[in-house]
């Protein structure tokens, strides 16, 4: 069990003592018990940082931020930036670290085990038969296999199972095998069924015309917000070559470069687009999607984005032996290959 | 029978080929004089690795029936390792349109040597005959007129 007075103890040091120029964490919310990212620089800001199940975001995405911030200025951080990270945060910064996105002594990674648990997902609570008021929550907390909720008139348990988030019940990794220093304990975790929302989407929709007719539907309710690619940790590039908005105008662009500028896809939220916008995304993402679950918590019209990502995922480890965010050593999935890729599918 | 010969469905494909090879295996067809159908629109890229998955997907959104990537057999390209790196994206684009609900059919790799002119003709005789029972892709097709 992590106690997060040890995180903040650690926190308030590292920025007293001036080893880390920030410390990007959790902090409790002003939205009932969830908690936000907070970015402390002052050692007595620490005592807000918390450490519970509602600590659901990817905070790496920040990691990518501070460094275009300074890339943007020309500069170089001079001391390391502290991360509080997950075990899939911290797989999402060995990914950015083996992309040479920023080198390993510019962060500092304080990382947080999930032991046998994960986050929670609010969608989930909400539905739970137990009729928890989510507007009258307090706080959560983790407590071995269960999650306490605090509520004014007392308090609740539930099973973590059944409100934890899909990711998390999948996740192989809960623990943040990449950091400088570590709260919690590695826990061993049997996976009943690894890539079950798959698994089960796939016999749901086993033939071709049913499967179509499920992504036909998703794909024409995707407003295309671009919720998924903000969110997203890996999704760092200043051009989106499927966003012709997110076209990189220096002072010298001229006219005709920003009229002639490839579109590989419309503006207009079509379904035609929308499929390619989604699929250029996933396969941008093979071999690189730590399975953080972001892109779909976001999505205001709940596309289930994870099962593209999911799939290629699958693919990634039991084709081509490759496991995203497992070492900063290996070169990156698809800038390597081997002899014996699979081959049964070319003529 | 001329009416019905006139209305049968003729899939439009777009063939990616390989400058080195597959684009020198569709003369080799071409020169050969051997007889094949006229569906494929071939692009030749300089290399099968060069081929994006958006070019891909670019190609059903602007209507084509099929995508055909073709490149040197493994370990004769040019560029030494580009079919591996192609052979590995397209799987994902392959697995991926499948995923989705595409009819396996309409994507279509495969490795032509320049010496492959009957290979060609094959491959593309083969990809019709598929394609035609179809029908017009209109899944990834742009809505727009």
């Amino acid at each position: 069990m992590i106690n997060p007075q040890d995180l903040r103890t650690r926190a308030r040091d590292l920025l007293a003592k001036g080893e880390v120029r920030a410390v990007i964490g959790y902090r409790r919310g002003s939205r009932g018990m969830a908690a936000e990212p907070v970015v402390i620089t002052r050692p007595d800001d620490a005592n807000s940082l918390v450490w519970d199940p509602t600590c659901v975001h990817n905070l790496a995405l920040y990691l990518v931020e501070d460094c275009k911030q300074f890339a943007k200025v020309h500069q170089h951080p001079e001391k390391p930036i502290a991360i509080v990270a997950k075990g899939c945060d911290a797989r999402a910064i060995v990914v950015l670290l083996q992309e040479n996105y920023f080198k390993r002594e510019d962060v500092y990674i304080i990382g947080v085990s999930c032991e046998t648990v994960g986050v929670l997902d609010e969608r989930k609570l909400a539905h739970h038969p137990a009729g928890v008021d989510l507007e009258r929550l307090e706080s959560a907390a983790f407590a071995g296999d269960d999650f306490v909720f605090t509520t004014a008139s007392g308090e609740q348990r539930l099973s973590a199972r059944e409100v934890m988030a899909d990711r998390c019940l999948e996740c192989r990794n809960p623990f943040p095998k990449t950091n400088n220093v570590v709260f919690g304990e590695e826990k061993a975790r049997t996976l009943a069924a690894p890539f079950a929302a798959l698994v089960r989407f796939e016999k749901e929709t086993s033939t071709q015309p049913v499967r179509w007719s499920f992504w036909n539907h998703q794909f024409e309710r995707c407003i295309r917000c671009f919720a998924c690619r903000s969110v997203c940790p890996m999704c760092y590039c200043d051009e989106c070559v499927v966003d012709s908005i997110a076209f990189a105008v220096m002072p010298d662009t001229t006219a005709e470069e920003k009229a002639n500028r490839v579109r590989w896809i419309e503006r207009s939220a079509s379904r035609s687009d929308n499929i390619g916008y989604h699929m250029t995304r996933a396969l941008h993402l093979a071999g690189r999607c730590i399975d953080c679950g972001e892109c779909e918590r976001v999505c205001p019209v709940h596309i289930p984005l994870r099962l593209l990502n999911t799939k290629l995922e699958r693919d990634a480890r039991e084709k081509f032996g490759y496991e995203p965010g497992a070492s900063v050593e290996i070169a990156s999935f698809v800038s390597s290959f081997r002899d014996d890729d699979p081959n049964d599918f070319i003529r | 029978m001329p009416e019905q010969q006139q209305t049968q469905y003729e899939p439009k494909i777009v063939a990616f080929l390989c400058k080195w090879c597959s684009s020198a295996g569709s003369d080799l067809a071409g020169v050969s004089r051997i007889q094949y159908p006229a569906n494929a629109t071939p692009i030749t890229v300089m290399c099968s690795g060069s081929v994006s998955p958006q070019y891909i997907l670019s190609a059903f959104r602007k209507g084509a029936d099929g995508v055909l990537v073709s490149g040197c057999h493994i370990g004769d390209c040019h560029y030494l390792e580009g079919n591996y790196f192609a052979r590995r994206k397209l799987y994902l684009v392959n697995e991926l349109l499948q995923f989705i609900g595409v009819e396996p059919e309409r994507f279509r790799m495969s490795w032509v040597s320049a010496a492959e002119g009957t290979k060609y003709s094959k491959i593309v005789r083969d990809f019709v005959e598929d394609l035609r029972p179809l029908g017009p892709q209109d899944k990834l097709k742009a809505q727009r007129p």
